[in-house]
């Protein structure tokens, strides 16, 4: 009859060792009790005794790390017929293996996701507002932005929701300037009257605003060695802006959505929309898929958009879809400026230049090329803190590109 | 009604523990014919004897352990830690035997053993005599810890801790001994786990163990003159802790100060204020107020023992905190 | 009541039932190590094998109502005082029907029935509870001893030194019964206690009684522990007990002994307490054979009731926290 040999566990603690040498020979005969083989653990270098006595047929593994409890050689009588050495279950249940379950759902109320989500508590970003505040202004349906916070470090607080009038009707659109006699009078294109339309739509949607700036050294270092690599592609710091919201897309999914009346439509694939301004207004081409893309297959398709873009030569389908949009004045020497939602998306970027500007690191001032964007979000579909992390990403991946790429 | 103080409140419970029961008996230094170092055990060895009040030498880890063998056999022995600064000495008898036995056994044995102790600040002890240490033992699973600040509630949870099938850890302050308050004169029990409401009030709930319920109480009074209506509540019981009676208050109030002698950092009133942010997040009108000793150890000399630990002023300015506004 | 007299020698019965028990633990703590090789035990385990004769003379030796408080290494006295295999196998494979009920594992065996108050993996921790059952004792005036039991490495701890102050100062019913190995884990005797050669002297500092005692021969060790025990539950006061004996493995399971000379491990397994026994008894070698079968087929039979036991439910950790 055989036995197999098996790397016992020499310890607590011990998974596997290193098998060192063989004492025994195939075919040698070896008496239960004598050392058999040594083991290399974490702590020294062991003989194992064999387990019963015979001859040893096999040895199944000669050196090396191998697991406790696997089967590493066969000791039986002469002539046995020696099948391969199976390698034997690991070792018992028991062994402290049992796997505690996870502890149970972390404490606090998981906070509820899409489909009508939470009522809207705040625009315009973080509100200082006490715990209780927050929960009455949301039972009473108070807009919290609207109020002044007469706690400490001008919190919010209950009394000041307590006092809040009813929700106040949205501001009346002001009152048409008198037209001066002597305009000229531009007849409306289809264009300015379908993006008067639209944005007209957009404006009456809760938006917040969110602003951050990025130090874009590293990303300006980039751009430039890339263009030093390959003079024919002209990667910019639109294209690195696309690249960086894709990714920041996939990982911020919950910003990548579309709020409708029945539903938040949350899409895998991050087409973003370039805002270009084109001879007959403002047109939005769509890079699809834009997180598969490489920076310079980004440039290319940007390049070749913009192009039909000012060539009046847009196909429909360059417009349709469309998750999210960047819009640019960098160019113009605009520093900062808030973008209007481009409907139905819940989320347009507004970016502005790279200046040189005075910063503080570790204590001191310095200067750094610095870029401004203000991130437009639909209330409805995406709340502040998805927003502002979404955000938080895509300026840590301006200011580290490698980490976007 | 007549008047009780704390020192005498405690040995009441005892005496009348080991009149009414042969198997309570006291261990601990300097608790017989001298009556203990603050002099609450006075009278005891007179009435009952060397073999029930027992002095002990110096040997913090044998009185307790002692304790705990006595209390697996049945007996319900109180053992009296002169400082609670000592309790170091006996840690590992309290926290890996004392706690563990009945766990450890399944449930087979347990540990009805009594450990009074006492400490605190205010008279240039130094910094080896005037810790408050029950943070140490609130987290220490099979230990129960109790902190009395009035003379009734000492007497009569020190019974329900003698009575109690668990270790317990009974802590006592120096300062509270004079303290008096009028009180039946017979004994009545106080439940373990059970909060009390010191002083109700409307605008702040103040949760504070030992003199600082007295500190906060007096607090409250000044406040009271500002128009701020002040709840004190002291929980008596810091484990198991009456966590409905203090969220009940706080949700009444909207604001909370924890104030406590021993230090902030670390404190009891931590794990107060993170129980009452679970439990009562969305009631909270202000951030929940912390008052306790500076992060150092106590010093000596008095201004600077003084500014280290909290004084009524710090509790009144927290409670100012929370219920502050602009304009 | 009959007088209780002083005899000489244990008969030959009893000595075949004390070779029964000793191995009883010997294949019981060889099996023990058997499965903590093959991966079926969780945590750690300490065996007691080559103490053997201390452990069952000294159980032995205790009567019905003597409590004792064991240390880490502590198989061989529980099984000693009458707890049944199964239930130790049991909590070794921590089953609800193990001896803790799966709470407290190899170092944490209790049975309260049989006085067991606990295993104890702090080196000298047991020692002062023992202090304070033998003060109850006293106290109720009960004829019943309070046995420590512990290691040499134990007598460097403060527990240990407050615990033999306070016993001999008040003349608690305890008996410490010190398993002298030489050996404080990998520390041997000299490099740990200025007093290794003479452990007695441990006592002798507290005005305690100390008898030296042979701990490889069960007789000695049950004929001086009976002794003692009567002392103590006179009210006499407690008494030291220097046990020598060997450890014939390592600390715990899996200790290769790097430390330790190969001359001192034989030296240890020329003392085995089973093999003294045997040649004394003059056991042939037929009834060697059929004992140690005998015995095999209880420790088969308690593996297969461990493994064949209850797990428990995790929610079952939060009970026995308070009484």
């Amino acid at each position: 009859m055989t036995s197999e040999v098996r790397l016992p566990r020499l310890g607590q603690g011990m998974e596997a060792g290193r098998i060192v040498r063989w004492l025994k020979a195939e075919g040698e005969r070896v008496e239960k009790g004598e050392p058999l083989f040594e083991v290399d653990t974490d702590k020294a270098t062991q003989e194992v005794e064999a387990e019963a006595s015979g001859v040893l047929l096999r040895i199944a593994v000669h050196e090396g790390e191998v697991p406790v409890g696997e089967t590493i050689g066969l000791i039986g009588e002469e002539g046995e017929a020696v099948a391969a050495a199976t390698v034997s279950a690991p070792a018992g249940a028991g062994a402290g293996a049992a796997v505690a379950a996870p502890a149970g759902a972390p404490g606090g109320p998981v906070a509820a996701r899409a489909g009508g989500g939470r009522r809207a508590s705040g625009t315009g970003g973080r509100v200082k507002a006490s715990p209780l505040a927050r929960r009455l202004a949301r039972e009473r349906g108070v807009e919290l932005a609207a109020l002044r916070g007469t706690g400490p470090e001008g919190r919010i607080v209950a009394e000041d929701v307590e006092r809040a009038p009813a929700p106040a009707p949205a501001a009346a659109p002001p009152a048409p300037a008198d037209v001066p006699a002597e305009a000229e009078v531009v007849p409306l294109t289809k264009v300015r009257a379908t993006i008067a339309r639209r944005l007209t739509a957009a404006w009456t949607t809760p938006v917040f605003q969110l602003t951050a700036s990025a130090d874009m050294t590293r990303a300006t270092a980039l751009l430039a060695r890339a263009r030093e690599l390959d003079p024919d592609v002209r990667v910019t710091v639109t294209d690195l802006l696309v690249r960086v919201c894709a990714t920041a897309l996939r990982r911020h999914r919950d910003v990548n959505v579309r709020f409708t009346d029945e539903a938040l439509l949350r899409f895998s694939t991050a087409d973003i929309g370039l805002a270009v301004a084109a001879p007959d207004g403002l047109v939005v081409p769509v890079i699809r898929a834009a997180e598969r893309l490489s920076l310079a297959e980004t440039a290319r398709a940007r390049a070749a958009l913009v192009d039909r873009a000012r060539a009046g030569r847009l196909a429909q389908r360059d417009l349709e879809g469309g998750t999210f949009t960047i819009s640019n004045l960098g160019m113009y020497g605009v520093e900062q400026f808030t973008a209007v939602l481009n409907p139905p998306q819940a989320a347009i970027l507004a970016v502005g230049a790279t200046d040189a500007r005075p910063v503080v690191r570790d204590g001191e001032v310095v200067v750094r090329p610095t870029m401004t964007v203000t991130l437009t979000v639909d209330h409805r579909a995406v709340d502040g803190a998805e927003a502002a992390q979404f955000l938080r990403t895509v300026k840590t991946f301006l200011e580290e590109p490698a980490l976007a790429l | 009604m007549p008047e009780l103080t704390y020192r005498a409140a405690v040995r009441q419970a005892l005496v009348e523990a080991m009149r009414r029961d042969e198997d309570v008996f006291l261990m601990g230094e300097d608790i017989a014919e001298m009556g203990g170092s603050m002099g609450v055990t006075q009278g005891l060895f007179e009435e009952f004897g060397a073999e029930r009040v027992r002095n002990t030498p110096i040997s913090e880890t044998a009185i307790v352990g002692a304790g705990i063998g006595a209390a697996m056999q049945g007996m319900r022995p109180v053992v009296e830690i002169m400082y609670e600064d000592f309790l170091s000495l006996a840690m590992e008898q309290i926290v890996n035997q004392a706690a563990k036995h009945r766990y450890m056994s399944g449930g087979q044995v347990k540990v009805p053993l009594t450990i009074r102790t006492q400490g605190g600040a205010g008279w240039s002890p130094g910094a080896q005599h005037a810790q408050q240490v029950e943070a140490w033992f609130v987290g220490v699973p099979g230990l129960k810890v109790v902190f009395p600040s009035h003379p009734s509630d000492a007497r009569g949870l020190l019974w329900s801790s003698i009575y109690d099938d668990n270790p317990v850890l009974f802590f006592e302050h120096r300062l509270l001994y004079p303290v008096r308050e009028e009180a039946p004169e017979e004994l009545e029990p106080v439940p373990l786990g059970q909060a009390r409401v010191v002083r109700e009030g409307e605008d702040v709930t103040v949760i504070a163990t030992g003199p600082l319920v007295h500190r906060s109480l007096a607090a409250a009074a000044e406040a009271e003159k500002d128009g701020i209506s002040v709840e004190v509540v002291d929980p008596r019981t810091l484990q198991p802790l009456d966590v409905d009676t203090l969220v009940r208050s706080v949700q009444k109030t909207n604001r909370a100060v924890v104030a406590h002698e021993a230090v902030t950092r670390m404190g009891f009133g931590a794990e107060v204020v993170a129980v009452l942010q679970e439990q009562a997040f969305d009631w909270l009108d202000a951030p929940v107020e912390r008052v306790g000793a500076r992060f150092a150890p106590l010093a000596f000399a008095p201004p600077m023992e003084r500014y280290l630990v909290p004084q009524p002023e710090d509790v009144l300015a927290a409670i100012r905190r929370t219920v502050a506004r602009v304009d | 009541m009959a007088k209780v007299e002083k005899r000489r020698g244990v008969s030959e019965e009893r000595l075949r039932d004390f070779l029964r028990e000793m191995l009883l633990i010997r294949r019981f703590e060889e099996k023990v190590e058997e499965r903590f090789r093959a991966g079926d035990l969780p945590g750690f385990l300490h065996v007691a094998i080559g103490q053997e004769a201390a452990e069952v003379g000294a159980c032995e030796a205790m009567e019905d109502g003597d409590v004792f408080a064991s240390t880490h290494r502590a198989h061989g006295h529980t099984l000693a005082r009458g707890t049944h295999p199964n239930l130790v196998m049991a909590e070794l494979y921590g089953k609800l029907e193990g001896c803790s009920h799966g709470y407290g594992g190899s170092m944490h065996l209790y049975d309260v029935e049989r006085g067991n108050l606990g295993a104890n993996a702090v080196v000298g921790g047991g020692l002062p509870a023992m202090v304070g059952a033998g003060l109850a004792f006293k106290l109720r005036d009960e004829p019943r001893v309070a046995v420590a039991f512990f290691g040499d490495g134990a007598t460097n701890t403060g527990a240990f030194h407050e615990s033999l102050n306070l016993a001999q100062l008040w003349k608690t019913k305890t008996l410490f019964f010190c398993e002298n190995n030489e050996w404080a884990e990998s520390t041997p005797g000299w490099q740990h206690s200025p007093v290794w050669n003479d452990m007695s002297k441990r006592a002798l500092a507290y005005g305690m009684p100390a008898v030296k005692v042979d701990g490889q021969d069960v007789e000695e060790v049950y004929e001086k522990t009976k002794e003692a025990l009567e002392r103590v539950r006179r009210g006499d006061g407690p008494v030291f007990l220097d046990v020598e004996t060997y450890r014939m493995e390592g600390h715990y399971i899996g200790d290769a002994q790097v430390y330790r000379s190969k001359e001192d491990r034989a030296e240890a397994a020329a003392q085995d307490p089973l093999v003294r026994l045997r040649e004394r008894l003059g056991v042939s070698a037929e009834e060697w054979e059929a004992l140690d079968a005998e015995v095999r087929g209880i420790v088969e039979a308690a593996v297969e009731f461990a493994k064949g036991g209850t797990d428990p439910q995790p929610e079952d950790a939060l009970k026995n926290v308070y009484a």
